[in-house]
């Protein structure tokens, strides 16, 4: 069993803020983490892979300090490692990414599986795994909290709904999307993550060449959509700060909902 | 070629860790007072208990600097969880690592590492603190081994551990250079232990007197050569109190974040207690002395890593970030005020638990004794 | 290829800072500097008034789209019931056609599904686009994939939306690909811009820290899932429009996925999104025993009981009444947040909710800055005190 797992990092967007003056991110003293739902997707390819043999290779894009993600993931179990990095892959919509992770994943060739985390808590877009499935040719399986079964030609899982699940037959090779049901994702052996930190680690660099593609094919040249804007979310609301005690504080809520007749 | 930094990598790892496993239940291990032996096991498959042994004897092949940042981000979370673990990485199993057989390499040293089987260092007796002359524990030569017979106190792990490393008289008129270590499993005959001692901070861990009675043990179980038995100590004092001055930090870190957090929160007279210039310079002296106490911890780690001697050094690492942590702690209750005296907050924990530090790897006294010695020689 | 600026020309006014969409502008002793994770968007470009910022990159060519008319909305169904974010969005349709003026179609796909052309025309579109067949009674990825696809490429439309359900969220980055286009996921605003006429997407990024707005200038049609609750539908009118059917012929072969089971578990209660009232706990109401007196005053209110992350992690309240980023977005008339801090995370589920009321102990917890009434104290207290009043003034 062959398997694929797409990771990003991501800062822990519960640090991001907006400098309310100039309006722009604050990055300093945000710490990058790999995206929570990827874990849960590295967790089933390494323990899918302990149960069924095989080799996992995790493959990430993103700024040369997406090191410490993949260093992350060999040290949980992952075989090898692939990080894209590229300033021709910077800036990058959904359709430019899942471009370049297409073609990388058919340079890397032989999977029956590719695992994904839902989605990113940073872009919360979802659409990397499904839009990579598309490129592959290779059908999906979103939501996925159970696997149950796998077979020589198919997975069963069990796909998470609104309201209730789906028993999903899906034919091999597949991608599949995986929520934080589905699994406890281990902590890194800190053996492992101190052989990944070595020259000789399996982890290598890929670059735009590497994968054949042309800088205008990838990054923001490579993107439909383009973020024109950015600004801080505004709320107005009436801010009343109700005094005295409980009681009568109380009594004054009560009038309040009256008077806007809301009772 | 680009990689991650081992030092930056494993402190994250290591962190999350204790964000996530640790400090949401610590205050409640702390109450029940009982050893965590599950988050133990945890700590013990992350591979942490090998972290400074080389890989062929089922370590992770790290080094002290290393172990030193994944035991201070445990201590952030719970010191006595961090104490025994600790323990397990160095004295508990350094002795067996380097004069063990490869039959009790197999038996005892990787069970230990994957946390399956606790070790526990014991010096102290009531006669013998911080002088080891007086150590009475005595060590007879038999036809096939020794025969131990005494007991030791404040041994830490004493109730429950499961292998010993234990310093013995083997010849009392040779008083230091008759002192030999011992490796005496618990299940060997003659051992007994005491009720655990109550005691006032790292209430999981556990301390008792442990007992020994015709203790028999082979030969090899004898740790070093004879005569320079206290090489299993010297070879890693400074380890040991630097390994301390991490916890120290770790601690310190715990005192501190707290009080950021509280400071900002807390609003008196109409303003966060943290814009009042009284509060301030209580976390500036937080902030200095952690900083200068890291700057000590870093540097021995890498000397010893470099096996560069730095016993003064770890000496006076492991006694201004133990006074630098007992500062914290004190400020961090005072910044609380009547909450800090509260069990409901954690600062209370950590003013408890500092004073444990004060005693492991050397008293302040002796150690300041020690480092004068090296001016006024 | 890249962006720099001339600093001899640079007056450090900072526009280029506040305009970068990447935070990759900052100003060093009073001139701009670029930094490393510039993108050469070239949105500084433009607003720089002193010409100080400049670049080798080509402007890019937009192509030719007056062929592309018509707002789209994909229809989503369910064992023949219609999805209500699908309503929503005919809403919203309506609105973003009114200012092109085109059409609004809505795409059924489904199986004896054409029962719901009707209510689709009643709720503001004017064609739909209808494809039946057997194979396409249960959402498959696939099989529905192939469907819009061949819709897209026969009859061209300007603007697709999907609602951010999961088969939303399953389809249309899919479709995407398919189709050559980008999509912009889960918005919560949709303009059209005035001068360009093309469609502005608006959404939370970072968490909800940040609201970014999207253009999609180099593909037709600009595809977008919208969050459920975020758009209002239009009063139910006698719509009438016409039915266009579309022949499908799809094999099992192509779709590569069969459902062997489905398994619908019903949540007890009403569901938050239609609750009228919420009242939610966070952090702060300490235990499973705290939340009693949240259920009280939801029941004398008429309303349902919801939660933070917290509260459902500590196993408080089951999954489904968590509200915020990873939970439910929420629109009642009264939200009521009890010793709920106001993280953002959380404050992003309930800021549509018309009014909010706050309990917290912490005067400075940011749940304040959003709340049009505040209490700071013991929710303990607060709340008890509250429902009694309600009581009383209702007479029970």
């Amino acid at each position: 069993m062959n398997i694929i797992v797409l990771i990003k990092q991501v800062p822990d967007t519960t640090d991001v803020k907006l400098d309310p003056k100039t309006g722009s991110l604050i990055r300093e003293g945000v710490e990058s983490i790999i995206n929570p739902d990827d874990r849960h997707a590295l967790e089933a390819a390494i323990s899918l892979k302990k149960a069924e043999g095989g080799k996992v290779t995790v493959l990430s894009m993103g700024p040369p300090q997406t090191i410490d993600a993949l260093s992350e993931a060999i040290g949980m179990g992952a075989n090898e490692a692939i990080l894209l990095s590229d300033s021709a892959f910077a800036g990058a919509d959904t359709w430019s990414t899942s471009f370049t992770l297409g073609k990388s994943i058919e340079k890397i060739g032989g999977y029956d599986l590719i695992f994904c985390g839902r989605q990113a808590i940073d872009g919360d877009t979802a659409q990397i795994g499904p839009q990579v499935a598309d490129y592959l040719h290779v059908p999906q399986v979103t939501y996925v909290f159970e696997i149950e079964k796998i077979q020589k030609k198919n997975i069963i899982v069990k796909k998470r709904l609104e309201d209730g699940y789906e028993r999903v037959q899906c034919n091999l090779p597949a991608l599949l999307t995986v929520i934080g049901e589905l699994n406890v994702p281990r902590y890194p052996m800190v053996g492992r993550l101190i052989d990944a930190c070595k020259e000789k680690s399996p982890i290598k660099i890929w670059n735009a060449s590497d994968i054949g593609v042309q800088a205008k094919d990838v990054g923001l040249e490579g993107s439909f959509t383009q973020v024109i804007k950015t600004f801080a979310p505004k709320f107005k609301r009436q801010g009343e700060m109700l005094e005295g005690d409980a009681k009568k504080i109380a009594g004054t809520l009560v009038e309040k909902l009256k008077e806007n007749k809301l009772i | 070629m680009l990689r991650s930094d081992p030092e930056k990598l494993i402190r994250k790892v290591m962190a999350r860790f204790v964000d996530e496993e640790v400090i949401p239940v610590a205050r409640e291990i702390d109450e029940k007072g009982e050893f965590p032996f599950d988050l133990f096991k945890k700590i013990a498959d992350m591979g942490v208990l090998g972290i400074r042994y080389p890989k062929k004897v089922g370590g992770s092949g790290g080094n002290t600097t290393l172990y030193c940042i994944a035991m201070e981000e445990l201590a952030r979370g719970l010191l006595s969880l961090a104490a025994v673990t600790a323990m397990q990485c160095l004295m508990a199993t350094n002795g067996l690592y380097l004069y063990g057989t490869k039959e009790m390499h197999e038996e005892y040293l990787r069970p230990a590492l994957r946390g399956e089987k606790i070790g526990a260092f014991q010096l102290t007796e009531p006669e013998a603190g911080s002088d080891l002359s007086a150590v009475r524990t005595l060590a007879t030569k038999a036809s096939d081994g020794y025969v131990i017979n005494g007991m030791k106190t404040w041994s830490t792990s004493g109730p429950y551990g499961d292998f010993h490393t234990v310093l013995c008289q083997t010849d009392p008129d040779k008083k230091l250079r008759g002192l030999m270590f011992f490796f005496i499993p618990t299940d060997t005959p003659g051992f007994s232990h005491s009720k655990k001692f109550e005691t006032l901070g790292t209430r999981t861990s556990a301390l008792s007197e442990i007992y020994f009675n015709n203790c028999h043990v082979p030969p090899e179980y004898m740790l070093g050569e004879l005569g320079r038995g206290l090489d299993v100590l010297l070879t890693i004092l400074a380890e040991i109190r630097i390994m301390t001055a991490a916890l120290a930090l770790g601690l310190h870190r715990a005192a501190m974040d707290d009080s950021i957090k509280y400071c900002k929160e807390r609003v008196q007279f109409g303003k966060p207690i943290g814009k009042y210039q009284l509060i301030q310079a209580k976390i500036a002296n937080m902030a200095v002395n952690l900083e200068a106490g890291r700057l000590m911890v870093d540097k021995v780690t890498h000397q010893i890593d470099n096996k560069i001697s730095c016993l003064n050094e770890a000496s006076m690492g492991k006694y201004f970030t133990v006074e630098s942590a007992c500062s914290a702690t004190d400020e961090a209750m005072r910044i609380f005020g009547a909450y800090g005296y509260s069990m409901e907050y954690n600062v209370q924990r950590y003013y408890r638990d500092n004073r444990f530090l004060l005693y492991g790897g050397g008293t302040h006294e002796v150690l300041q004794t020690t480092i004068a010695r090296q001016y006024l020689r | 290829m890249a962006v720099w600026v001339e600093i001899d020309l640079c007056n450090g006014c900072k526009r280029c800072v506040k305009v970068c969409p990447y935070g990759a502008m900052e100003i060093r002793d009073g001139k701009a500097h670029v930094l490393e994770h510039c993108t050469s968007c070239g949105a500084c470009l433009e607003v720089c008034k002193e010409k100080a910022i400049q670049t080798d990159v080509e402007p890019r060519a937009i192509p030719d789209f007056n062929d592309r008319k018509g707002v789209w909305v994909f229809a989503e169904q369910r064992g023949a019931t219609l999805n209500k974010v699908s309503l929503e969005l005919l809403g919203k349709a309506r609105e973003l056609a009114g200012e092109i003026d085109q059409d609004v179609s809505a795409l059924l796909l489904g199986y004896q599904v054409s029962g719901l052309c009707d209510t689709i025309m009643a709720y503001g579109a004017d064609k739909v686009y209808l494809a039946e067949h057997k194979n396409l009674k249960e959402y498959r990825t696939n099989a529905y994939t192939n469907v819009v696809e061949e819709l897209v490429n026969k009859y061209k439309p300007n603007i697709l939306l999907m609602g951010a359900t999961h088969i939303g969220r399953d389809l249309a980055p899919r479709v995407s690909r398919r189709v050559g286009v980008g999509l912009t996921a889960d918005c919560t605003e949709l303009t059209i811009d005035p001068e360009e006429g093309i469609l502005l997407q608006t959404r939370p990024a970072f968490g909800g820290n940040v609201m970014a707005t999207i253009a999609n200038r180099y593909s037709r049609p600009q595809m977008a899932t919208v969050r459920p609750g975020v758009m209002e539908a239009l009063p139910k009118s006698r719509g009438k429009g016409s039915v266009i059917k579309h022949k499908v012929s799809l094999t099992e072969k192509d779709i590569g996925t069969k459902i062997l089971e489905a398994v619908r578990e019903k949540s007890k209660g009403v569901s938050l999104s239609d609750a009228k009232v919420i009242v939610a706990g966070g952090r702060g109401v300490g235990s499973q025993e705290g939340m009693k007196s949240l259920f009280s005053l939801a029941k004398v209110m008429g309303g349902e009981v919801a939660g933070t992350r917290i509260i459902v992690e500590e196993g408080w309240l089951p999954a489904d009444r968590q509200v915020g980023q990873t939970g439910q977005t929420v629109r009642p008339e009264i939200y009521i947040a009890c010793g709920i801090s106001g993280a953002i995370q959380h404050r992003a589920g309930m800021l549509g909710s018309r009014y909010i009321i706050a309990i917290n102990k912490d005067g400075r917890a940011p749940i304040f800055q959003v709340a049009d009434w505040g209490i700071v104290g013991d929710l303990h207290e607060a709340v008890p005190a509250f429902t009694k009043a309600l009581k009383d003034s209702m007479g029970k």
